[in-house]
């Protein structure tokens, strides 16, 4: 703050303050200025609505190729094969560790292509707080080191040991065994490999070093009934932590209700499934371990094929039809609107 | 001796016993040492950092943030870091203008020897010598100067505003001491009372070793800080107060924190904000509560029955806390945590534009324009009301002889810039009215005070430049010598002047003083041929009254004041009469009685000099230019179509702010001009009544009408009672004239005005006697010209011309006011379009706090995804370009009505956002509500959906801002395709780091899956469109509807169409409306007022104004008897 001005004959600084003479400085930058008016408006609606339309008719047309054939077998379908006259539901609520049922499914058309099979869960909360976190993926890294406390309250088991793997999403893994038989005999040939994101199993799973002595000496999450090593006593690289099933497990859901993919068709190893899952009768042979009427959950069953875009779901290409449908009648609005207010407007004459 | 109630200074006796404050000034926030504790002081001071400082705290207890533990923490030091740099570098601005000032050269008288020091350095009890036209580096007592009886001439512009000279006079005691010999027997104490901000009192004692008893000192001794020598050679003074001591210094500190309007709507808002968000935290916890207390056992997969270490398990109410606080950091970001830095930075860099500007910079003072605080910018769109100081600040204090009349003929055209004399020498040779002009122009050359002085001592007139009080005289003087008419020599009794080459000798026999009350000065003087004549110039008023009888060249004289007052000149009558020796005698007895009388001398001296000022010839009438900055009128018309109302508050006389009202265009004949010149309290409330009662219906509307009032009426007018009524009639005003005002007035006026009306106001000045209103009002204004720069340290801008007002309200007013409304609206829409989505999340997830966006990416989204597109906003968009908006000042009237931010908008920018935000979340949530989301028949998960939607709005938001875009610079571009390229570029960073850097293990391949979605692709077409489809057809809509006027005239830009005529034809319908009115006001007025207590000012008028230094330390008489220009002036030294 000056409090005179410097006097001229002042020795110092001579030099002028005249600002420069710089587009930027001086704000005089060029610029687009787009103005909405519904000159501008009107072209940009109907690009829109005639874009939109025919993406939305080409996405639902997509979803609706997707056969899917969904199957809830929580309580009553699903009854015992050994207590008689008792759903498999029943039998785990009375104390009863595993059961088994039988389900018939009828497919009236042949699923072709490549087939998924998922299992779904309904209000299910995998997106919990206190769910998510718990977790530790340095110990999924194969790091033997003591686990985070974050995995509470599945850390560490009674004895002190750290659970392998640790945390409640671990200790909840599904663990229904879910079988499909065509035509009362023939098992549907199923892949249990290539169901988890390459990256998780490349990068973020890896089994410790000596894992099969590590799983053995380091007890298994609480409600798990083997090891993480027994999880696929066939195939080496989808055991321990780098098991398929357990990775895809692993990536919580978003929402309450979810599925996950659970096999695919090998349509390799029989002449009968090469092109698919063929119409016809077939028995869902469920191994019900996973207990989930206590919080009203549901369990489904779900085989489905894709389209390039994934599972069936035609909301997008409703929605494409919706918005551009809305963009035409602004456009219709607009239109109109724009001749009449250029008649009130228009000079006298 | 007491020294708490005075201060001691010894005189040439080495140190001072009390040490003094050093001369050094510093106005500097910080040193490098204070900075780190100042700093922080300051940034805690703000509500929304201690907010978000206390969230960061919150964080690092453990298993209640959802967001882990420096996601809040990392980003306020990122902020606080550039605040930091900012500050940084503004203070270091203010430590080189203190060094400027500081470092300014000064002579010095120490220890026997003269040396040139800083001002910095100059101390209490210092002897400094300060040569013409400089500063005085600080308050000082005058011991001698270069002119006679140690008189010195003082500028005092800065302090109080005043147009004239002061003298000032040194004791007598002192005033031998022209020499630094003398000095050095210069031995003693000065006494006096401590440091205060009193500027027109001073009490001190000076006690010379070799004088028996002490000397009083008085304001007549004192150079104050801040004036300016003028006219004088040099002067010797002692430095009493230095530095933060000096009066100008105490007058000037404790400049106060101004909040803007936009601020205070954006904190009311906050804290609105913040019980919402109170309230959501407290529905989230309860409902979180409810999901626990009846799930809690059921879903066993989630362990919750389990948790027994976990503090966040235990009671309930504990329990219920820390959920709280969750739900607290999980949605504090609805305030935005980046908008105090983004608002800090954004002015900041605005002020630079204002700095840069080159339309405002000043060559001829080399001064640019300057933006003290980067506060207030988006205030100068606001304004309603401009306060304006009249001298230095409209005017430039220079006085111009610019036309004349003589014996009915005028000479000087009112076009031309200086007054051409062919015709006057030609009609003094030849023409019949030759004699009148030869008194004319011996009157002028004679009847006056100023001091001729031939600094180079030689014979040439061209050398001989002239002292005096009055600008006025000055000017006269200055135009007869260029006439060849030189006044050329002063003694005590005579007045020696060269008329055309001929050396003629005045003897002055009397001089009758100026007064405001006689409104002339006369002067009676003995021709070189013997006679005695009176000389007198002064009002129109008071020369027509003495006139003799059948004057025959009063009614073309009068004709011609008129027109001189009209162009507002300021006009002058000159009169003369020849006396009788015999008549002069018998006066001059009378007189000598008079002047020696001991009671009511002054008035007796009046009376007596009455009764020779009679029977007067009218020679004829002067016009002097009081010269306005370059195009004021224009300046102020402008501002006047823009919908201001403009004051001009002066401590001039009435005569001489009407005249400039009339010259400045503020003041003509088709305004009703209204005055209130009333002497007591009752008439003053009486008249306002009147006044108020007249308007009727009209009043405290925009009317054609001008306001002038008396500095004493005003003190009544702003008594409670009056108040009211003052107020009012005064906004029914376009223009209000207050003359004689007080610096404590003109804050008051001001103060009056901002409180009462609600409307932003702007005061303009140059001088320390602004330095009040420029504190009060709204917006302060400096204008720093070659004089000081007293009001320029005390105001918010300076500029070195009045007439760039109008740039830095039509332009960078509107822009800036435009553009940090679209800052402050878009920040919290885009905190709340992403934060309020966790609200959605929580009720899929059992309002469990789970956030559905990675932690870092939410942290950062303010930093970095969004933090430039507000910038962009801030800094770049312009409504319409400065051409427009300067040849247009009707649309500074848009944003005058704070129409951009205000209540109802920024809750409709809320809500905006929140809709954007359903949109974003609910379509992606039912896009992808099957999971599968892969032709591969994989699913995807939680996080997979949340960067799915997070780019969703990192698209919204970027696009948002170019919607709210008038004009896209390449900058936009780059700010806007930047963010979203940015987010793209950490996104895949971001998601290819784990485990080489144990960070975000759950982001590990999603930048791979997201992309290699479809279903993501489809959504990035269809989701942000539709969420700013709404907008898009709003805004259009608005457009084809309810166009404002800014949107026609840029429409009219774009299509490189002349908005003109849209602008007039949107204008007409107001102009004529007001116009009706004053008709009808006008016809009222005149009705029902006799002229005399109409208030209204009567007849034509005729512009009279004079300045001179009235009552000062050395009267008029004695002034012009000091001088003998005979006598060589000493050097000093």
């Amino acid at each position: 703050m000056s409090n005179q001005p410097t006097s001229k004959d002042d020795q110092e600084e001579q030099k002028s303050k005249k600002p420069a003479d710089t587009a930027f400085k001086q704000q005089r930058l060029p610029a687009w200025q787009p103005i909405i008016t519904a000159d501008t408006a009107l072209p940009v609606f109907l690009i829109i609505g005639l874009l939109f339309i025919p993406i939305g008719i080409v996405l639902v047309v997509t979803s609706e190729r997707v056969l899917e054939y969904d199957l809830d077998y929580t309580e009553g379908n699903c009854m015992s094969t050994t207590v008689s006259n008792t759903t498999c539901a029943k039998v785990l609520q009375n104390g009863g560790s595993s059961c088994t049922c039988d389900i018939p499914i009828n497919l009236d058309q042949p699923f072709t292509g490549k087939v998924y099979f998922y299992y779904g869960l309904v209000n299910y909360y995998q997106n919990h707080r206190r769910y998510v976190k718990s977790r530790d993926d340095n110990q999924l890294l194969g790091k033997t080191d003591a686990v985070s406390k974050d995995c509470q309250p599945f850390q560490k088991s009674v004895n002190g040991s750290d659970y392998t793997p640790c945390g409640a999403i671990a200790n909840s893994k599904f663990n229904d065994s879910l079988t499909l038989v065509f035509n009362g005999s023939q098992t549907v040939p199923l892949l249990n490999t290539g169901i988890a994101w390459t990256t998780d199993k490349d990068v973020k799973f890896k089994n410790p070093n000596n894992a099969s002595t590590y799983f053995q000496n380091n007890p298994p999450p609480p409600n798990w009934k083997y090891t993480a090593w027994d999880l696929d006593k066939n195939n080496s690289d989808n055991n321990g932590y780098k098991n398929e099933d357990f990775i895809v497990w692993m990536r919580t859901a978003a929402m309450p209700a979810f599925r996950k993919l659970y096999r695919r068709l090998n349509t390799n190893s029989s002449q009968t499934f090469q092109g698919g899952l063929p119409q016809g009768n077939y028995t869902l042979k469920v191994q019900y371990n996973y207990p989930v009427i206590n919080f009203s959950g549901r369990k489904q069953f779900i085989i489905s094929t894709t389209s390039w875009m994934g599972g069936k779901n035609p909301f997008l290409g409703w929605a494409y039809i919706v918005v551009g449908i809305v963009c035409m009648i602004a456009f219709v609005v607009f239109f109109i609107l724009h001749k009449t207010w250029k008649l009130q407007n228009r000079p006298p004459t | 001796m007491d020294d708490d109630t005075k201060r001691i200074i010894t005189i040439n006796h080495g140190p001072q016993q009390t040490k003094f404050v050093s001369n050094r000034i510093s106005t500097s926030k910080y040193s490098i040492l204070s900075f780190l504790p100042k700093f922080l002081f300051e940034q805690f001071r703000k509500y929304s950092n201690i907010f978000f400082l206390c969230i960061a705290v919150l964080q690092q207890i453990p298993g209640v943030s959802p967001t882990g533990r420096y996601t809040t923490a990392v980003p306020l030091s990122i902020i606080l870091c550039c605040a930091a740099i900012k500050e940084i570098i503004e203070d270091v601005k203010r430590h080189f203008q203190d060094g400027a000032v500081n470092k300014r050269r000064v002579l010095i008288y120490r220890s026997g020897n003269w040396l040139y020091t800083t001002w910095q350095r100059v101390k209490v009890g210092d002897i400094v010598k300060v040569l013409d036209n400089e500063f005085f580096p600080a308050d000082l007592v005058l011991l001698s100067s270069g002119e006679p009886h140690s008189i010195c001439y003082i500028q005092t512009s800065n302090l109080d505003g005043e147009t004239n000279l002061k003298v000032r006079q040194g004791l007598p005691q002192t005033a031998h001491m022209i020499s630094s010999v003398q000095l050095r027997d210069l031995l003693g104490v000065i006494e006096c009372e401590l440091p205060n901000r009193n500027l027109y009192d001073f009490a001190g004692t000076l006690k010379l070793n070799n004088v028996a008893f002490p000397i009083p000192l008085g304001s007549d001794q004192i150079l104050l800080r801040g004036s300016q020598l003028k006219n004088t050679a040099w002067i010797y003074g002692l430095v009493i107060y230095s530095g933060h001591d000096t009066k100008l210094m105490m007058n000037s500190s404790s400049v106060p924190f101004k909040r803007t309007n936009v601020e205070q709507v954006t904190n009311s808002q906050i804290l609105f904000l913040l019980v919402l968000l109170l309230i959501l935290c407290l529905f989230s916890t309860i409902a979180g509560e409810i999901w626990n207390y009846r799930n809690k056992a059921a879903h066993w997969y989630l362990g919750l029955t389990r948790l027994t270490d976990d503090k966040t398990a235990n009671s309930i109410p504990n329990h219920f806390g820390y959920t709280f606080l969750t739900f607290f950091i999980l949605f504090n970001n609805l305030i935005p945590i980046s908008l105090q830095i983004t608002i800090d930075l954004v002015k900041f860099i605005q002020a630079y534009f204002i700095n840069w500007d080159i339309d405002m910079y000043d060559p001829e003072t080399d001064t640019p324009a300057s933006a003290r605080t980067s506060n207030l910018n988006e205030e100068l769109g606001q304004v309603k009301y401009i306060f304006s100081d009249k001298t230095g600040t409209l005017t430039k204090n220079v006085m111009i002889f610019k036309q004349c009349t003589i014996s009915g003929i005028m000479y000087g055209s009112g076009n031309v810039a200086e007054f051409n004399s062919y015709e006057l020498l030609k009609n003094l040779e030849y023409h019949t009215s030759s004699k009148q002009i030869r008194e004319f122009l011996t009157l002028l050359a004679t009847c006056h005070t100023v001091v001729p002085e031939n600094k180079l001592n030689t014979d040439s007139f061209n050398d001989v430049a002239y002292q005096a009080s009055s600008p006025d005289e000055y000017a006269l003087v200055t135009a007869v010598k260029e006439m060849g008419v030189v006044f050329f020599r002063r003694t005590p009794d005579s007045v020696v002047i060269s008329f055309r080459g001929q050396e003629e000798t005045y003897e002055i026999l009397n001089v009758l003083e100026f007064s405001s009350e006689r409104k002339r000065m006369s002067v009676i003087v003995r021709s070189p041929n013997n006679e005695i004549k009176l000389y007198c110039k002064g009002a129109d008023s008071v020369i027509m009254e003495r006139l003799v009888a059948d004057e025959p060249n009063v009614p073309l004289t009068m004709e011609h004041l008129e027109s001189f007052a009209k162009d507002g000149l300021r006009t002058l009558c000159l009169a003369y009469r020849t006396l009788t020796d015999q008549e002069y005698k018998e006066w001059l007895v009378r007189h000598r009685e008079a002047s020696t009388a001991i009671n009511n001398r002054n008035e007796l001296v009046a009376e007596v000099a009455e009764r020779i000022e009679r029977n007067l010839i009218l020679l004829g009438a002067t016009g002097i230019e009081d010269k306005l900055q370059d195009q004021v009128p224009d300046s102020l018309s402008m501002l006047l179509k823009a919908g201001i109302k403009i004051w001009v508050l002066t401590g001039d006389k009435k005569e001489t702010a009407v005249n400039i009202g009339y010259s400045c265009k503020l003041l003509s004949d088709q305004l009703l001009n209204l005055t209130l010149d009333e002497a007591t309290l009752d008439d003053t409330q009486r008249q306002l009544r009147e006044h108020c009662q007249t308007f009727g219906d009209s009043l405290r509307k925009e009317n054609l009408a001008s306001l002038i009032i008396e500095g004493k009426t005003l003190k009544y007018a702003l008594s409670p009672s009056c108040r009211q009524d003052f107020l009012d009639l005064a906004i029914s005003c376009k223009t209000v004239i207050c003359c004689r005002v007080s610096p404590k007035q003109k804050a008051e006026v001001v103060e009056l005005v901002k409180q009462s009306t609600n409307e932003i106001t702007l005061a303009v000045g140059d001088g320390a006697n602004d330095v009040g209103m420029i504190q009060t009002a709204h917006v302060g204004v400096g204008i720093m010209g070659r004089e000081g720069v007293q009001a320029a340290c005390a105001s918010d801008y300076t500029i070195g011309q009045f007439r760039f007002l109008t740039k830095l309200l039509f332009v960078h007013g509107v822009w800036s006011y435009r553009r940090l409304c679209k800052v402050l609206l878009y920040s919290f829409y885009k905190n709340i379009c992403l934060y309020v989505m966790e609200l959605w999340f929580a009720f899929h997830n059992g309002f469990s706090g789970q956030i559905l966006f990675e932690r870092w990416t939410i942290a950062i989204y303010n930093v970095l995804f969004t933090a430039a597109p507000p910038m962009a906003l801030g800094l770049l968009d312009r409504c319409c370009s400065a051409e427009t908006m300067m040849r247009f000042p009707a649309i500074y009237k848009m944003s005058q009505n704070r129409s951009d931010f205000n209540i109802k908008v920024f809750w409709s920018w809320c809500l905006n956002a929140v809709y954007h935000s359903i949109i974003l979340y609910f379509m992606s949530y039912a896009m992808l509500r099957h999971d599968v989301a892969y032709s591969n028949g994989q699913a995807g998960d939680y996080l997979l959906l949340g960067n799915m939607i997070y780019t969703y709005v990192i698209f919204v938001v970027c696009l948002k801002a170019g919607l709210e875009s008038d004009s896209w610079t390449m900058l936009t571009h780059i700010a806007i395709w930047g963010s979203i390229a940015s987010w793209f570029v950490f996104f895949i960073i971001y998601s290819n780091i784990w485990p080489t850097i144990p960070l975000a293990p759950e982001m590990r391949g999603m930048a791979k899956y997201v992309f290699s979605s479809m279903y993501f692709w489809f959504g990035l077409i269809l989701i942000p469109i539709t969420a700013l489809l709404a907008d898009f057809i709003y805004n259009c809509l608005q457009r084809t509807l309810y166009k404002t006027l800014m949107q026609e005239v840029q429409e009219k830009e774009v299509a490189n169409q002349d908005p003109y005529d849209l602008v007039m034809a949107r204008q007409t319908s107001t102009v004529s409306r007001v116009a009706e009115r004053l008709a009808l006001l006008k016809s009222v007025f005149v009705r029902t007022r006799t002229p005399k207590m109409s208030g209204i000012i009567p007849g034509p008028y005729h512009g009279f104004a004079f300045s001179q230094e009235e009552d000062g330390v050395v009267p008029q008489n004695q002034l012009i008897r000091t001088y003998d220009t005979n006598i060589q002036k000493p050097p000093g030294l």
